[in-house]
């Protein structure tokens, strides 16, 4: 923690870096992100178990962007955003000053080619309450996981946290949005929360970096991220690829090769 | 208000016979935005286009809905009428009410409802129809003839007749391809080198064609009239420019006894070798495969005796990007072999051959200089038994289709045989005789007429070898299925005819569909016979069926036609069913976000990116473009797209949409 504040001092005096993106303290228990602009603000920034916010989501923002280069407090998943969101485009090489954190330890990292090289290294798991519940809907029958996830569906009022709270989920205009023609209702209605949700995993489908913040994001409790992380697991076993392991662009469901399995095809 | 014209065409019977076509345009009248709405026996006839083209000028139509059959045949034909009557072409629909309604249901109510409900959606669409514009590109007035067979120099030599360039692509060392190891040709018995050597020097000294002998086509990027094609030429470890073709490195190679594909594994050849004496381009090429040096790193007795110091031990592989605007293919045929027949002993008998390893013993060039040898022992066949239909016709070699030729060549091989051994007896086993063409027939009666070559008809179960002869057990269907039981010398199989080596690749390298045994499919079986669905890339011979020479040359003249018919257009119009990425006011410019997933999504190469730059050229925004000449429309980067941000011309979001709701 005390080497993550004097990094941040320093990179904040020196001006290499315009502001650094971390986590500060919110409401109760809960972490919110924090922009230190100075190097006064510095003390406010807290670096503990309850840190699990992708910040990745912020450094797409325009609002961002325009400050100039920003240094991130990235834990692994993270680390896999951003490198993902690079891959992609959305962030150039070396805009961003990247303060990986892995267990504890902050290591700096400049540029795509160490965040690749530092994210080889990494181990990606699923927390054990996740794992447990994502087992025991595999297991399930067709139509009683149809059942389970219509039953979920129904709280759904469609806020878009989950859209919001994802750092992949940077389109300025969302199909969610799109009224010409308007291909899912907005109302949260069973059928158009179905379609809605479908049409995320799908997006997310070879390109879910696996954080699980949208299932957080969720004020009512529909595990959300599950969907995104199966499909995503599909996608690796399928095409043996993860999203968020290159800067350079692979996308699973966009490209053929001679060797895909293609045991989908029936 | 939409002013919509509905003509709806019984297609004779096709249509009329289960759709009831006068109820279907009363009910139209009824759909919002429809101003005039009629049905005719054939609206795709002269008096049928002229009824619609009055009926849009006197009600004043702006769309048309044309239900009938399949667009693939008539929508260029109804976009014309519809353009001739001053409307944009692409504000003409076609509802397919033969495939998609009549040929599929039974008479009756919900039949004609249907066909209602099909014209119904594309009203829909039409009201959301933009006019659209033909897209102009340049020609490449260069053809590409992939195969050098006769197929292949005879499209050559037509294009090139035609004045223009032809690049002719052979993966062999030389061109000829099977007809150069034929010994003589039906009905005439002419002798085939003769008739095609000549031809084949043609090409390699006509202005117009450049030869490009062992060498394959890598890669196919662009469309017609711009192709750009990428041709690996294989090395053959000679320089073809020193070279005299003198042939003393191929006397001199120690390494004589390696098969010899020219001549069906009957022979033997060289390690530095050309295929045949009569070779165009007379220059030899070093099997790396069989070379010592390749091998052991010694000999290169070629290298030290060659007079110009041709050999190139170290040349590689080369590949050359071409400019094309045409493509032809005549990549040919392959023989079934031998060895898939458990019934004849899986081909071991070294003295059961192929029709093609008949025409080498036969020949004049051949291992035999034209002496009937049989394989074996070198001993004249004093009785020969020819099988016909051996895999052909025969679903459980997987080609129940007839290979065309083999009817044809069996009449002629037995007369061959007969005119050589005139005291041989030669049979023929055949299910049916096949000889439809000029004076074919006349030439199956003069072999067994005048030429006393028994004819059986009945299949052959079994060949056995006793005694330095070939027991072959049949049956004679004409006299009841009495079992036939003959002691040959040699046994000829006609086996069937499939497609190449490689066929599929290619066509997948082309994108040109092909059907279930390989063969390219045409565009048409009837009105299309020689292009492809792919436009710019036509077909000739073998590669499309089986063929035999008459009608691979007649073929390969139509494609020839078609291609200078091409070449005689300053630009050729495209589609405008292209995909284009939305433009929006500043700040957003687009709702494209510039993630580019839609660039490897695209099979066609066709999407790149564009800039968007403030006066003072600093880049505010990275988009995706996409070029409309290199667009094929397929829609692959819509369905990618997750902004929406890219539609296709014709069939955008929001007409599919209308579609959809309607129902």
């Amino acid at each position: 923690m005390e080497a993550l504040k004097q990094r941040a001092i320093e990179l904040l005096e020196k001006g290499e870096v315009k502001a650094v993106l971390g986590y500060a303290k919110g409401t109760g228990q809960a972490r919110r992100a924090f922009f230190a602009r100075q190097p006064g603000q510095v003390d406010k920034l807290v670096l503990d178990e309850a840190c699990t916010q992708n910040l990745a989501a912020y450094a797409t923002k325009h609002e961002v962007k325009k400050l100039g280069r920003v240094a991130i407090v990235a834990p692994p998943a993270t680390q896999r955003a951003l490198i993902q969101l690079m891959a992609e485009r959305q962030l150039r090489d070396g805009d961003l000053a990247i303060l990986a954190v892995d267990e504890g330890a902050i290591k700096e990292l400049g540029s795509a080619a160490a965040l690749e090289e530092h994210l080889a290294l990494k181990a990606q798991g699923l927390d054990a309450k996740d794992k447990t519940l994502l087992a025991k809907l595999d297991a399930m029958s067709r139509e009683d996981r149809w059942a389970y996830w219509q039953n979920e569906f129904s709280r759904c009022m469609k806020c878009y946290a989950c859209r919001n709270s994802c750092p992949m989920c940077y389109c300025e205009h969302c199909t969610m949005d799109c009224n010409r023609p308007q291909w899912v209702p907005v109302a949260s209605h069973s059928i158009g929360n179905l379609e809605y949700h479908m049409v995320r995993t799908m997006h997310l489908a070879g390109r879910c970096v696996e954080c699980g913040d949208c299932g957080r994001a969720c004020p009512v409790g529909i595990p959300v991220h599950l969907l995104t992380i199966s499909a995503e697991e599909t996608v690796h076993e399928l095409f043996g690829q993860r999203a968020g392991a290159k800067a350079k662009l692979d996308y699973a469901l966009s490209t053929f090769k001679t060797d895909d399995k293609e045991s989908f095809i029936r | 208000m939409s002013r919509i014209g509905v003509f709806t065409c019984h297609c004779g019977e096709n249509i009329g016979a289960t759709v009831d076509c006068a109820k279907v345009a009363e009910m139209c009248k009824d759909i919002p935005g429809v101003a005039y709405s009629v049905d005719y026996k054939y609206m795709c006839s002269d008096p049928g286009q002229r009824m619609m083209q009055e009926a849009i000028k006197e009600h004043k139509l702006d769309g048309v809905v044309v239900a009938a059959c399949s667009p693939r045949m008539h929508e260029p034909t109804f976009r014309r009428a519809v353009a001739n009557a001053g409307v944009n072409p692409y504000m003409c629909e076609m509802a397919n009410l033969r495939e998609h309604c009549s040929w599929v249901h039974e008479k009756g109510e919900a039949t004609t409802h249907k066909a209602a409900d099909l014209i119904r959606v594309l009203v829909e669409k039409i009201k959301h129809n933009e006019p659209l514009f033909p897209i102009k590109v340049p020609v490449t007035r260069t053809a590409m003839v992939i195969g050098g067979g006769v197929g292949g120099i005879q499209v050559a030599l037509d294009i090139a007749n035609g004045g223009h360039k032809v690049v002719l692509v052979e993966k062999s060392p030389s061109i000829g391809g099977h007809m150069s190891q034929l010994s003589e040709t039906f009905p005439t018995l002419d002798c085939s080198q003769c008739i095609l050597t000549p031809r084949m020097v043609e090409a390699a000294q006509h202005p117009n064609i450049t030869l490009m002998t062992y060498s394959e086509v890598e890669k196919v990027d662009g469309f017609i009239g711009n192709f750009k094609v990428t041709v690996r030429k294989k090395a053959r470890k000679l320089d073809e420019k020193l070279c005299t073709g003198c042939g003393l490195c191929i006397q001199k190679c120690p390494n004589k006894k390696i098969s010899d594909e020219f001549n069906e594994g009957l022979g033997t050849r060289t390690a530095i070798y050309v295929p045949f004496p009569q070779a165009v381009p007379n220059k030899p090429v070093i099997d790396t495969l069989n070379c010592t040096f390749y091998k052991t790193g010694k000999c290169k007795v070629c290298e030290k005796l060659c007079p110009t110091g041709a050999i190139r031990f170290e040349q590689e592989d080369e590949l050359v990007t071409l400019d094309i605007g045409a493509i032809v293919l005549a990549t040919g045929f392959k023989l079934m072999k031998t060895d898939v027949f458990p019934e004849y002993g899986y081909g071991k008998s070294k003295d059961i051959i192929d029709g093609m390893q008949f025409e080498r013993l036969a020949s004049a060039s051949g291992p035999t200089s034209g002496v009937m040898k049989r394989p074996s022992d070198g001993k004249e066949p004093e009785t020969v038994v020819f099988i016909a239909c051996s895999g052909s016709r025969d679903r459980s070699k997987g080609v129940p289709y007839c290979s065309k030729i083999c009817c044809m060549y069996t009449a002629k091989h037995a007369m061959l045989y007969k005119h050589k051994v005139h005291s041989g007896k030669a049979y023929v086993f055949y299910m049916d005789i096949r000889a439809a063409g000029k004076d074919y027939d006349e030439f199956v009666r003069r072999a067994i007429e005048e030429d006393d070559v028994k004819y059986i008809r009945g299949r052959v179960s079994k060949i056995y070898e006793e005694d330095g002869k070939l027991v072959v057990m049949g049956a004679d269907t004409l006299m009841g299925g009495e079992p036939v039981e003959i002691r040959a010398d040699m046994v000829v199989l006609a086996t069937a005819v499939q497609s190449n080596e490689g066929s599929e690749e290619l066509a997948q390298t082309l994108h040109v569909s092909y059907d279930t045994y390989g063969f390219f499919a045409e565009a048409h079986p009837k009105l299309r016979p020689v292009e492809t669905n792919t436009a710019g890339i036509f077909l000739a011979g073998a590669c499309q069926a089986p063929r035999d020479i008459p009608e691979t040359v007649a073929q390969a003249s139509g494609a020839a036609a078609k291609v200078v018919g091409l070449f005689s257009n300053d630009e050729l119009t495209r589609e405008p069913i292209v995909a284009v990425v939305n433009r929006l006011p500043a700040p957003a410019y687009s709702h494209c976000v510039g993630c580019f997933l839609c660039l490897s999504a695209c099979p066609y190469q066709a999407i790149e990116q564009e800039e968007i730059k403030s006066r003072s050229g600093e880049v505010i925004k990275t988009l995706a473009r996409i070029n409309p000449g290199l667009c094929q429309g397929c829609g692959t980067c819509v369905a990618t797209c997750r902004t929406k941000a890219i539609d296709l011309q014709g069939f955008s979001n929001e007409q599919i949409y209308a579609e959809l709701m309607t129902l």
